[in-house]
């Protein structure tokens, strides 16, 4: 008998001010697919998001491979086994190329693999070196697909796989293909769990549910998909990722570093370091401005991941997200030495090293308020830096500790 | 005829506060010119100091509702919380006015970064205008409620720091001057209108606390109308 993959057992979901799922069950065993289907606002995505640890659950909890991962006590447990996910509105990273992107996925499913027979079914292996934000709507969507379906593809033990609307912008010829993959992912024994409007990919399911019945459907008979993932170990995976993600972008240097040197060039505007040798705190202050203000402007890989959700694709596969702790550090120690030869003439490691510390917390302690917030329906409207002068406190007495050294 | 508390305590409270303002300024007693470096400013005390005793009760209401939220959630509960953060608002707004006015004439300068409870205070008073601003900046919901309660909840801590701060670190801000022991001194006049003010606000942050609870309430209702006019419901 085969494993049950995905269990929502008793799920309650309230978004906005309505209850959008109520006490609602679903099992999926390995070698099935359930199409959820129904009218717009009927809970389709609730349920994959749910499923994804997405969603904060009122009630009930769900399970990946019989073990919890996500309850309605804000419990969230990362999946022992990788899962494939395509969300409605792609949770790609625009800068990154395809090959990158798809490389990330097989590294979060420990696996590696030939990507080259994938991308050329659906017609994308000419673009694979192009950054996901130069392609089209529909080539952007088949990304996405391909990414949901790569967990699957890479293993030979069962893996469940979530797509919501997969078919939104595809060719019918990328249709035919996409319904040819889950065919042969079903038959080799993996779950799906598709939420769509489209019938043409209901040939698929084993089983259709309106979020109200279930019915029993035969799905179109097909060979088993043959793995083609080898074995990989990537450790660190989310800490290289932010790494990855800045080098690839310049993005820390463009927001952090901009705003860092802006301040230094500010501040000799006003002073001449050399006319206020003796006030020892206000130059202590002047050296690590710079590092502070790193932090302050927050982290860049959490803004850059908030777009098409990626963040959200990151937070289901995975409890750590990638970010820029790396970068905030090594930043600060690089800013402070350069601060400390224009304000002080002179080189202390232990004031660069502080240096660095200040800009690796101030950032992290920004991320953390930049995540609080990502519940909200409009997260760049919220006013969440009202609140970042609680660091000011801290940072005037790191900036006198300095001053004693 | 309806009696409508809500107005009522409001209307009460802002005469206390003006019966207070007029006591401050042209009967209560004058300090010692030594006491102080500006003494005509010393009289900000008969506003700054009920205007925080205020705030402190708006946080612990907005605390209240927060947690009455996020563990019950209940409707009251986050009514008391968006009424909480308004007063909050409203009066750490006047309180760390007041204070930076006086503080500029007594100190020479109206802000101290090195003052613990200038800071707390500040931070208190900043945490309630982004959940004020940050709630009208986004559409009612679990969501929502959830992410600005957490918040009213976790900023709660600073409340008791707040009110420690000066019997720990005394950097600019003077001990207490009422239940501080021996170090505490305060006329029985002053006492007096000090104590006036402080009810005054009481009262006007209870006529806040109905007045914007009943207005929330409102809010709800036309929602759910109009939810049922769209057929949503």
């Amino acid at each position: 008998m085969a494993d049950t993959l995905l269990e929502l057992d008793g799920v309650t979901v309230r978004r906005g001010i309505d209850i959008v799922l109520s006490n609602f069950d679903l099992s999926l065993d390995g070698g099935q697919c359930t199409i959820l289907h129904g009218e717009n606002g009927s809970g389709k995505s609730t349920v994959i998001e749910a499923s994804a640890r997405l969603l904060p659950l009122e009630k009930g909890e769900v399970r990946h491979h019989s073990i919890m991962v996500h309850d309605h006590e804000g419990r969230r447990k990362t999946p022992k086994f990788p899962f494939g996910l395509t969300l409605q509105s792609n949770g790609l990273v625009p800068s990154q190329t395809i090959q990158k992107h798809l490389e990330t996925v097989c590294a979060l499913s420990q696996s590696n693999c030939d990507l080259t027979p994938i991308l050329e079914s659906y017609g994308l292996s000419h673009r694979r070196h192009d950054k996901i934000a130069h392609l089209s709507g529909g080539q952007q969507r088949k990304v996405s697909v391909i990414s949901g379906l790569i967990p699957a593809m890479l293993s030979e033990k069962p893996r469940l796989i979530l797509l919501d609307e997969p078919d939104s912008g595809l060719d019918d010829s990328s249709i035919e293909t996409l319904k040819t993959h889950i065919n042969q992912l079903r038959s080799a024994g993996h779950a799906i769990l598709i939420a769509t409007h489209d019938e043409r990919l209901f040939d698929c399911a084993t089983s259709l549910h309106d979020l109200t019945n279930e019915k029993q459907n035969e799905p179109t008979s097909s060979e088993a998909w043959e793995n083609i993932g080898t074995e990989a170990n990537n450790t660190f995976l989310t800490t290289k990722m932010g790494w990855k993600y800045n080098a690839s972008t310049l993005i820390s240097i463009q927001r952090n570093w901009l705003a860092s040197l802006i301040v230094i060039g500010a501040l000799l505007t006003l002073v001449e370091p050399l006319s206020i040798e003796d006030q020892d705190v206000l130059l202590m202050g002047f050296v690590l401005a710079p590092a502070f203000t790193i932090g302050l402007v927050g982290d860049s890989v959490t803004s850059m991941l908030k777009e098409q959700r990626a963040i959200d694709w990151w937070r289901a596969q995975v409890n750590s997200i990638p970010n820029s702790n790396i970068e905030s550090f090594l930043s600060g120690i690089i800013l402070t030495m350069f601060s400390m030869q224009l304000f002080l003439q002179e080189f202390d490691w232990r004031i660069v090293f502080i240096g660095g510390l200040v800009g690796f917390a101030t950032t992290f302690c920004l991320r953390f308020l930049q995540l609080s917030t990502m519940r909200l329906a409009r997260t760049n409207a919220v006013f969440i830096r009202l609140l970042t002068p609680i660091l000011i406190l801290p940072w005037a007495m790191i900036v006198e500790y300095c001053v004693m050294l | 005829m309806r009696v409508r508390h809500g107005e009522v305590l409001l209307a009460s409270g802002f005469a206390g506060i003006m019966i207070t303002l007029f006591l401050a300024l042209k009967w209560a007693p004058s300090v010692s010119i030594d006491a102080f470096a500006s003494p005509a400013a010393q009289r900000i005390f008969y506003w700054h100091v009920p205007s925080a005793w205020a705030a402190f009760i708006a946080f612990s209401i907005l605390f209240l509702g927060s947690a009455l939220w996020v563990f019950k959630r209940s409707a009251f509960g986050w009514r008391l919380h968006v009424a909480g953060s308004e007063a909050s608002l409203a009066c750490g707004l006047m309180a760390v006015w007041s204070g930076c006015v006086w503080g500029a004439a007594e100190w020479g300068t109206p802000w101290d970064w090195t003052d613990v409870r200038l800071n707390t205070f500040g931070l208190l008073t900043l945490l309630a205008l982004f959940l004020v601003l940050g709630r009208q900046s986004q559409p009612d919901g679990v969501e929502t409620r959830d992410t600005f309660s957490t918040f009213g909840l976790y900023g709660f801590v600073l409340v008791p720091i707040t009110y420690i701060a000066t019997r720990i670190w005394q950097i600019r801000h003077p001990g207490p001057v009422i239940g501080g022991g021996e170090e505490s001194s305060l006329s029985s006049d002053m006492g007096l209108v000090l104590l006036l003010g402080a009810i005054s606000f009481t009262i006007l942050i209870a006529g806040h606390m109905v007045m914007s609870a009943r207005i929330t309430e409102y809010e709800q209702r036309l929602e759910r109308l109009q939810n049922k006019v769209d057929g949503r419901i």
